[in-house]
């Protein structure tokens, strides 16, 4: 199709796996499509038209963090890893595909951009799920379900906190059915955004857990990736793949894992009791719940940038109050890597990039900006898959330490309300990054990274409880 | 064109604490060694591609176990997915190469009905000077239970490759002879995913669309 197939990350950056309906609608966001028709793609450019200058060379430099801090003594070692990285597949990248197209054709502020793109994420109504089909066609769903949908970034959030409050009695006698709930309505999110997943949506039918459903559909995707034989350039977008590398969803399952023996066990706590014990436990265990139910998180209006050391501090602080001794080191690691990513290939002017691209001119440069582009939208959907599967895994970790850690001089109520609130942290974190990366990228990513998270956060419950019960029959006062 | 593989096999490292377990797949999955790192918590996971036959590629997602016994009923619970295995011990800590046979037999009650092919690993080689464990002896423990041995080291790089491919291609050949077969529910085994072959980029194209609707 093009001449420059040469160029690796040029690759046709949409579409694949959107139907053709949407195909139709999101032309102006196939960039590659037809390179010179315009020299401002219109979804890319749009927001940040001074921050093209990012060049091939420094974010190829930029990108496999992990490959250049790995070349040790093992050439084999160096090497492998990174094709690792090869296999992404399509469903969050298709995901994002067709936020994005709803994007373009949009066109507004860009906190208008950010509802519309959210409200065709957002879950709708059940009614509204059988119109599925009319979503991926644009915007006129979108706006119909504008007003009564959520507003604001966390669309996919705020219902699956509804769902957890709506279901909030359920969730008490059996936390793991409301997790099926909301796993399901994930899925559902997931698919209306995403044409190509609804081909997994049958999953949703069954009864597996959250980890299932995402394994499974991630693995279907690495099918069709594979049978397609799509670019390596596709696969870097892929949020699902990505999540996974990360080890993400094998933190979330293992996670499930010990959730579901404590919810076993506080069962048969339950079960073995009665009368007064019972009734004093009920009540100390709907405490532990209470705790477990999400403040309301709301976008703050233009919240004050947050520096580096502020989230750390933060999110360490929280985690001492944990008292277990897992330490959020990579968690934070990750996130300032993200940033620091974004100051410098975003913010980047444009002279200090010229000694090594003078020679390059026109057609040229445009491609760099392209790429550079490309660039941008994948390392965007990497670091939230990348936090998100840190959050994950210091959820499973603490769940860990929490069952089988030294004891320690923290209630489990203690430990839930701050893990309320590191959940809260780390929601509004994943919603600042999305935010830094508003042009290129809905917040698609950052809808799944919130959901992913608050469910894990769910997970702990049981844990808590469990651990809430073995603390009292130590210490006979509490 | 790296993304596909034939088989995805699950490995599990298990052994003493502090005989390197950690370090040994960091080095396997990241090329490097650290020089301190903390006691493993629960479970942690790792993954790779492995090279066995030029172009056909097996993908390693590794389960690397706390050694600490408070954490034993979570690293239990892992035994069972697994189809092949690190058993480590610590040429210079005679104690962890006793507890091999307590961990071999904790293995044979927790993976019934499957089975782990096992590999032991005598870690930390560079340390020759501080050796309380013979090559020999180790040989024949695992000679008594059918196992291979190998030494290695992750600070210097020494077997690490070997290990973990050697491990890969004994359980390739099992699954290739049908002794090891992919079952429903057993997560050991995988099958991966072999391309249809494309000729040219606009076939892609066209197989893309027809896919989609």
């Amino acid at each position: 199709m093009s001449d420059k197939d040469d160029i690796e990350t040029e690759a046709t950056p949409t579409l694949e796996n959107v139907d053709s309906e949407l195909a139709k609608n999101s032309e102006s966001v196939d960039q590659s499509a037809k390179p010179e028709s315009k020299p401002e793609p219109v979804v890319s450019t749009r927001k940040r038209p001074e921050s093209k200058p990012s060049s091939d060379l420094e974010t190829s430099e930029v990108l496999p963090v992990e490959a250049s801090q790995a070349a040790g003594k093992e050439t084999v070692s160096k090497d492998e890893p990174q094709t690792g990285w090869g296999y992404w597949g399509s469903w969050g990248k298709s995901l994002l595909s067709s936020a994005s197209a709803t994007v373009a054709t949009v066109g507004q502020g860009i906190s208008n951009v950010i509802e519309k793109a959210e409200t065709s994420l957002g879950i709708p109504s059940p009614s509204e799920i059988s119109t599925e089909v009319q979503y991926a066609t644009g915007e006129t769903n979108a706006k119909e379900n504008e007003n009564s949908l959520m507003t604001g970034p966390f669309g996919v959030f705020s219902t699956i906190s509804t769902a957890v409050h709506s279901t909030g009695k359920s969730v008490i006698s059996g936390g793991l059915d409301a997790l099926e709930f909301i796993g399901k309505k994930t899925m559902d999110v997931i698919a209306e955004g995403d044409p190509g997943f609804k081909r997994t949506k049958g999953l949703m039918n069954r009864n597996s857990t959250l980890s299932q459903v995402l394994r499974e559909a991630k693995e279907k995707e690495e099918q069709w990736t594979s049978d397609e034989a799509t670019t390596d350039a596709d696969k870097k977008t892929h949020y699902g793949l990505l999540f996974d590398e990360f080890q993400g969803l094998s933190h979330l399952e293992a996670l499930e894992m010990l959730s579901q023996e404590s919810e076993i066990k506080v069962k048969s706590v339950l079960n073995s009791l009665s009368g007064e014990e019972l009734e004093t436990l009920k009540l100390e265990l709907e405490q532990l719940k209470e705790a477990f139910s999400l403040a309301e998180f709301c976008e703050e209006e233009e919240e004050e940038e947050k520096g580096d050391e502020d989230f750390t501090k933060e999110i360490t602080e929280l985690f001492s109050q944990l008292h277990v001794s897992s330490k959020p080191e990579k968690l934070a690691r990750a996130r300032n890597t993200a940033y620091e990513w974004i100051r410098t290939s975003l913010a980047k002017p444009l002279e200090e990039k010229e000694e090594g691209e003078n020679q390059l001119e026109g057609e040229k440069t445009e491609q760099i900006n392209k790429n550079s582009i490309e660039d941008i939208h994948a390392f965007a959907i990497r670091s939230l898959a990348e936090l998100t599967a840190c959050s994950i895994e210091l959820f499973h970790k603490t769940a860990a330490l929490v069952l089988h850690g030294q004891k320690q001089e923290v209630t489990a109520i203690e430990r839930s309300r701050t893990l309320s609130q590191m959940t809260l942290v780390l929601c509004k974190e994943l919603s600042c990054l999305s935010k830094e990366f508003t042009t290129y990228l809905t917040t698609a990513g950052a809808s799944n990274s919130a959901s992913y998270i608050q469910d894990a956060f769910q997970l702990l419950l049981p844990v808590l409880e469990i651990s809430l019960i073995e603390n009292k029959t130590e210490s006979p006062e509490a | 064109m790296e993304a596909i593989w034939l088989y995805q096999f699950r490995l599990i490292v298990i052994g003493d604490s502090t005989v390197g377990k950690s370090c040994l797949i960091r080095r396997f999955t990241e090329g490097r060694f650290a020089q301190v790192s903390d006691p493993t918590v629960g479970v942690d996971f790792f993954s790779r591609l492995v090279e066995i036959e030029p172009g056909k590629r097996i993908k390693l997602q590794i389960w690397d176990t706390a050694g600490q016994e408070r954490f034993r009923s979570i690293t239990r619970a892992y035994y069972r997915n697994s189809v092949g295995g690190l058993l480590l011990f610590d040429i210079t800590n005679r104690r962890s190469f006793q507890n091999v046979h307590e961990w071999l037999e904790e293995t044979k009650v927790h993976v019934q009905p499957y089975q782990i092919v096992f590999v032991l690993v005598g870690h930390k080689c560079d340390l020759d000077t501080q050796r309380q464990v013979t090559r020999h002896e180790a040989e024949k423990l695992a000679a008594a239970y059918g196992m291979k041995y190998i030494e290695t080291s992750a600070r210097d790089a020494i077997n690490v490759e070997k290990a973990f491919t050697d491990l890969t291609r004994d359980i390739y050949e099992l699954v290739k002879r049908g002794d090891i077969t992919i079952q429903e529910g057993w997560e050991g085994v995988k099958s991966g995913f072999v391309p249809n072959v494309v000729h040219s980029s606009e076939e892609v194209v066209k197989s893309d669309r027809r896919c989609l609707c």
